[in-house]
Formats: structure tokens, sequence, C-alpha cells
């Protein structure tokens, strides 16, 4: 299919929004398999995963809370106040960061041509910093399934920032240690609040943060349903993550 | 990181490159050139090109109707927020999903977040190119 | 004078065994008068060898005081730098020297009796190079010592490697002193216990790599099989280029077994040159139809910022030429197979350090199209981190050197 680009620039104003509506619609796939990136794939194995059958559903959500975030990408608009509270909260050194924004730019995209994809430790399932680690200073919480550091044990390889898939980690030379992202577990969920300070601090409603395993949540709604894709990042590693992507 | 910022600059030469208005020959932006909304958050960019030149849309279609002449003055007015878009101000007023996109669709059409502030705010990029004032 | 000397020596060796007499405090002054006695050149080199190492401890302890952030160009995307290829090229050297000279003392083949000495004492001087570069690379090198034992991940290739390592040196360490009792019995069992504790290791360091499930480049079981092999060639080099400049610096010419000797272990490290030749090969082959970031990985290596280390180094001055110049004498000129452990030696620094950069010139984040991780990532050593690799070269040379003084060019064999 062509799209008459010239023809598009003559039409009035009003026009324009239906005609791009039909397009988008039309290049269905295409569009998805180009803004999607090379994560489609992923977003079938992520299907079967949440639809698996009831006798799986315990192993697959082996912690209560589970604790996950959907990221709705397209909601994302670069404000970076998750940055912000996250620094804030966190401590994190100006040299660091915990959660990152990406930025991917798609010049002969119809109508919208930017996107922003906002990153965080996924806090996998089968993490390879867990195994990479030779101190059991990083490790799964049994209760929760956030992959934490304990500081006083690391010993600075940075085998676990090599092993990481997803670059969430970074040497804190205040802590001495690997410093990452734990769901905010020390600073806010420990004290009660049920928010990440990157979630609470979203004014898009771009990083929902919730329990996997609790389906009233609003997590778990938007994992299980088919209307929307969801994928994960990098599924071809097998690391499992529990953080999803979608766009709603 | 080096080679991020060599990047950022990078596009930036490219946004100022595809983006005539923002400077012209004799140094004089046409139409009110960019504008650079960085309240109530970082940052939405308005190009007075797409929408004189492009789409054809008069002065008069939303100046002083719908935004002062004065640019970025409507940051000041406490109700600049998506919900007056949705509800038919200021943007909204075009942007409602039958005249142009709806402003609750395609975000980062229009935000360009704070990557894309830093890129028109390094030194030599127009950025807040409120010329037209 | 010299002869006297050296005897007088072994017996102050053999005597440390027996009990601390007075004898061997007269053993130790002639053995310090002997070790004066030597020429200038061998003065000169060893205060050099001294001197990087005082530079890299000065460069280290900096480095230490002002954040390895700031001192080494490593990075949060790039955290393995060249300390850490460094290690691997001494530790590798060593589990080569363990394994070569394990032919001769642990299996019995009789060619191969002349270098173990040497071979076993440069095995403990390369491991501790080793260890004395990456203490300078681990942020917190003293919690490992009390975490490693305290708080085991049994599922971590790291902690086995570290682990097996400590007693890798501790039974070379023992094999070697009982080689110089003449001990031959329990030193082939120590010997036995360091061979199979290294390779153990070195897989293990292998498996570092190979088990990272995120790094296509390294990802699979080649790395330990490949770390092995290559173990194997990097020793047969060393054991040719300091036996050769052993003799030099002791001003000797070699026996028939020991030209023998060299011959031998010139054959093995040219089939290695081979084994290895085949193993790149077909990394690259498999690695052009894999999936897209193993693909980059090559296309750096083959064409791109990577092109010259591995065609020019790694390729043809630490396989191709010296393989060639090993088969064109026929293994038997002493100081060709010198030339050639020369060029292999400095062609594996650079395969070790190809090795570990490339596997992570690769973003993570590559294949999603973001704008920050479109191309390529770059690392070049800092001036500090140099300096500290220059010394861990420093401590093997000034070791080696003293070494051939006090251990009386090794040849308590046979005399």
């Amino acid at each position: 299919m062509r799209l008459d680009l010239d023809g598009l620039k003559k039409d009035p104003p009003e026009s324009i929004p239906a005609i791009e509506r039909r397009q988008f619609l039309k290049m269905g796939l295409v569009v998805t398999g180009v803004f999607a990136g090379g994560t489609v794939l992923s977003l079938i194995s992520n299907i079967q995963r949440v639809f698996a059958s009831p006798e799986e559903f315990k192993e697959k959500y082996p912690y209560t809370p589970h604790y996950s975030m959907v990221i709705r990408q397209n909601r994302c608009i670069d404000c970076e106040r998750c940055l912000e509270a996250c620094r804030r909260t966190n401590h994190v050194p100006p040299y660091g960061y915990r959660t990152a924004i990406l930025e991917r730019t798609i010049p002969d995209a119809i109508g919208q041509k930017r996107e922003f994809i906002p990153v965080l430790c996924m806090q996998c399932n089968n993490p390879p910093c867990v195994r990479a680690c030779p101190t059991r200073a990083s490790y799964k919480h049994r209760g929760n399934g956030i992959i934490m550091i304990d500081s006083k044990k690391c010993v600075g390889c940075k085998a676990c920032m090599v092993a990481c898939p997803y670059n969430a980690r970074y040497f804190n030379e205040e802590k001495r240690a690997i410093d990452k992202c734990n769901f905010c577990f020390d600073t806010r969920l420990s004290k009660g609040e049920r928010l990440t300070a990157c979630a609470a601090a979203c004014p898009t409603g771009a990083r929902t943060f919730g329990d996997l395993s609790d389906p009233s949540s609003d997590v778990y709604r938007m994992v299980h349903q088919i209307e929307r894709p969801v994928w994960v990042l990098r599924a071809e590693v097998g690391t499992r993550p529990n953080v999803f992507y979608m766009k709603a | 990181m080096k080679r991020i910022y060599v990047l950022y600059l990078f596009m930036a030469v490219v946004v100022l490159s595809l983006n005539p208005d923002t400077i012209s020959a004799s140094g004089e932006a046409f139409h009110g050139g960019d504008i650079l909304y960085t309240r109530p958050l970082k940052a939405v960019l308005f190009s007075h090109r797409a929408h004189v030149e492009e789409i054809g849309l008069s002065c008069e279609a939303c100046h002083d109707g719908i935004f002062e002449m004065s640019a970025l003055s409507v940051q000041e007015k406490g109700d600049f927020t998506m919900e007056s878009l949705y509800e038919g101000r200021y943007c909204g007023a075009c942007h409602n999903g039958s005249m142009a996109f709806s402003s609750d669709s395609q975000c980062a059409r229009c935000h360009i977040g704070v990557k894309g502030y830093k890129r028109l705010s390094q030194p030599g990029a127009v950025g807040e190119g409120h010329r037209g004032d | 004078m010299a002869d006297e000397i050296r005897t007088s020596k072994i017996s102050a060796i053999g005597g440390l065994a027996r009990s601390f007499n007075s004898a061997l405090f007269s053993d130790i002054y002639s053995t310090l008068i002997g070790f004066l006695s030597g020429t200038r050149s061998f003065y000169i080199i060893l205060s050099l060898g001294v001197l990087t190492v005082f530079v890299a401890s000065i460069s280290g302890l900096d480095a230490m005081r002002i954040g390895y952030r700031h001192a080494y160009n490593i990075t949060r995307e790039i955290p393995w730098g060249i300390i850490i290829s460094t290690y691997i090229f001494f530790v590798v050297t060593s589990t080569g020297l363990c394994i070569v000279s394990s032919i001769g003392h642990v299996f019995g083949i009789k060619d191969f009796m002349p270098i173990v000495n040497r071979a076993v004492f440069l095995a403990v001087v390369t491991i501790f190079a080793g260890f004395s570069v990456i203490f300078f690379d681990i942020e917190n090198p003293f919690r490992m010592a009390i975490y490693n034992a305290l708080s085991p991940n049994l599922r971590s290739n790291l902690w086995w490697m570290g682990t097996l390592y400590g007693a890798y040196m501790f039974f070379m360490a023992i094999e070697f002193i009982l080689l110089l009792l003449k001990n031959h019995r329990f030193a082939t069992y120590a010997g036995l216990a360091g061979l199979i504790s290294g390779v153990a290791a070195h897989s293990n360091l292998g498996a570092i790599f190979g088990m990272l499930h995120s790094r296509e480049f390294w990802y699979g079981p080649y790395m330990p099989i490949y770390f092995i092999a290559s173990a194997v060639m990097s020793g047969g080099a060393a054991i040719i280029f300091f036996t050769w400049i052993g003799y030099k610096v002791n001003n000797e010419k070699m026996d028939a077994p020991m030209e023998r000797a060299i011959e031998v272990v010139s054959k093995l490290t040219a089939f290695m040159i081979a084994v290895i030749l085949f193993f790149t090969a077909w990394k690259v082959v498999t690695g052009l139809v894999g999936s897209p970031p193993k693909r980059e990985v090559i296309k750096a290596m083959l064409v791109g910022p990577y092109a010259a280390n591995f065609w020019g180094f790694e390729i043809i001055i630490g396989m191709i030429l010296p393989f060639a110049i090993l088969l064109g004498t026929g293994f038997r000129n002493v100081n060709m197979s010198f030339l050639a452990s020369v060029l292999m030696i400095i062609g594996i620094f650079f395969m070790r350090y190809d090795l570990v950069v490339e596997g992570q010139i690769v973003p993570v984040f590559h294949e999603l199209g973001v704008n920050e991780y479109r191309g390529l990532l770059h690392y070049l050593p800092s001036l500090h981190e140099i300096m500290i690799i220059t010394g861990g070269m420093g401590i093997v040379a000034s070791a080696f050197l003293i070494g051939e003084r006090v251990f009386n060019g090794h040849k308590s064999e046979g005399h």
C-alpha cells in the first residue's frame, strides 16, 4: 500500500485525522512490526505465559505479593518526573541511575515519529545477575520477588553488571556496592506506601505498579487481557521479567 | 556518555536544519517560529511552520481567540492542562479528534520530553523561539 | 666458584626440609653473594621490572583513592576492561604452564621433564601476577576474602573460579617446594591436584563468559573449551619464551635433553595454534549467521574497529607467523622457536583483550532501535589501567629473573 503524501498535504485540516486513522488501521501489522521493533515475538510468548493453565498459575506467581510494573509505553512523554522522584527517594548519585527513559525516533512514520520507553530493573524471575554474583550480595527476595542488594556483601566484581540484559545496574561509590531499582522497597514499600516513587510521580499513568498475584489489581487486569498486546523487553534472553510493556 | 552528547548535538543540528523557520536568512523567524512550552511540564514543541505553511491555517484561526500573540503567556494560566485541552480549550480547540488528531492520542507527537528540551536548549540551538513576540 | 655456590644452594634448600640449622644461614649468605654476582643487564632488567611494579602500586592506590570510575575508562555499559583481560591473560598462561608441565611431571612423558621446574615456578608467578592486577579492578577486594567464605553462591562461576584458583595456587606452590626438595612422589600428587583444580578453575573462568546468556558473543559451551585449548597454547609459548631467556640470563648453553624439550613443546604449541585457528574460524563462521547482536560483534571484528587487532595481532602475529616459523624450522631451531613464542605472547594478549571488550561493545538495548544505543560502544584503557597491567608484567619479569638466580636456572633436575 502506498500513501499519497501530496494529496494528504492539500487536504483541508478537518480531513487529516480521518485519513491518518484509516492509514494506521490499514498499516496495522506493518506499523506494529516497525514500532514494536523485535518485540512482536516476545509478545506471543508472553501471551502463552500469561494464559497458562490454572495448575501452572501458582508456579507463575510464586510470590505474595508478586510485585510488577506495567509500562504503557505510548503514555510516556519523557517529562522525567519519575527520574527525579527516583533520585530524590533513593539518593541516586548524579553519575548513576536506577531507571531511565530511552527515545526511539522513526522519521518515516506517519504522524507521531517519536516514542519514549521507560526502562528499569525488570525484577526477572530468572535473573542472570543473581546467578553471576559470587557472594549472594544480589539475591531475589523470597517474599516478593524483588531483586535486592546486600551492600555489605558486594565485592564490586561487576559480574552482575555484565550479566544484566537491561543495563539496570551501576556501582554506587557512596554505598561501595552495586545499586539498582528495588521497586523502592526500602524507601517506600516497607514503610507502608503502595506505589514506587516513579509510579507515584508519573502524571500520565505510564507506570502502573502493583501486585500481579492479586486478580483485582490494575497490573493483573492489564496483563491478563488479549485485546491489547503485552510484551516484555528482550524476551529472547529468557529472563522472564516482571516489568511488562503495552500501549493503552 | 560522551557518545550520547554527540548524538544529542547531532540531533539538535538535524532539528534545526529541518526547521527553517527557527532561523531565517535575516535571522527573523517566520510566523512566530517554534514555541517551546516547559510548563506545566517539559516539554512541548509547537511549530508555526507546520500549522501555517503545511496545513494552511491563518493567523486569525488561533490569535487572539485561542492563544494570545505573546508566546508562552498561556503558560502562566492555571488551566493550561491536558484536562482543558480535552474540554476543547487551547490546543484542544482543533485537536479534538475530528479537526485534528485528538489531544489524548499520539502524546509524543507534541511532547518532546526533557530530551527534546535539552537538545533545543543547547548553546547555539534556537530553542525558546518566541521571536514572534 | 659459581658451581660451588650452586651446589651449596641446592643443599640449602634440601636442608630446609630437614631442620632450620645454622648451615642454612650460611647458605642463604652464599646465595646472596651468587645473586649479586649477576651481570649488569640482569640488574637493569630487574630494576625495570621492580620499577614498573612500584609505579603500578602507586597507580593502583591512586585509583582506589579517586575511585575506579574516575581512574579507569570502564563504564556502566562496559564494566570489564583491560585489567580483567590482562588477569585472564595471566591465568591462561598459568594454567597452560601447569598443563604443559604436567605432561612431563604428572603423566611421565620424559621429553617434557627438563622444563617442569621452571614451568611450575612460573605458573605460581603468573597466577600471582593475575591476582595482583585483578586486586585493582575489584572494588572491595577485602570483602571478597570474607564473603567468598561466609556467603558462597554455588551457582556462580565466578565463585568457583576464585575458589578453585586459590586452591590451584596453593597446590602449585606446594608442588614447586616438593620439586625443590626432590620429593617427586608427593610433588606428582600436588601436581595432579594443581592440574585438576587449575583446569576446573580455568574452564569456570571460560564459563563466566559462556554462561552469560544475555551476551550473545560469549554465550555457549564454546568458551570453557576454548579457554582450555588456548591455555595450552599460551603455556607452550611461555615455556619456550622463559626457558630461552633463562639460559641467556645464566649465560649457559642448552644441553641435549633441554633442546629436545623445547622441540616437543614447540610441536605441541604449533598443534595448539592450529586448534585455536580452527576454533576461531568456526566462531566467526557461526557468528555470521547468528542473532543480530552477535553479527554486529563479528562485523566489528572482521571489518570494523577491531579489525586491526583481529587480523594484525590475533591472526597474523599471534598465529600465522609463529606457525610458519615453527613449521619452517622443523621445530629444531631454539632461537626461532623463541621468536615464535614472542609473537604468540603478543598475539594472545590481544586475543584476551578483544575477547573481553568485544563481548560488551554491542549495547544491550541495541535491538530496541533507541537513539541512545544505535551504535557500538567504545572502550580504550586509561593511563591508570595501563600502568597497573604493566606492573603485572613487571611482577612476572622480576620474579622470573630472581627465580633464575635463586633456583639456579631451575636445574635441580638431573644434576
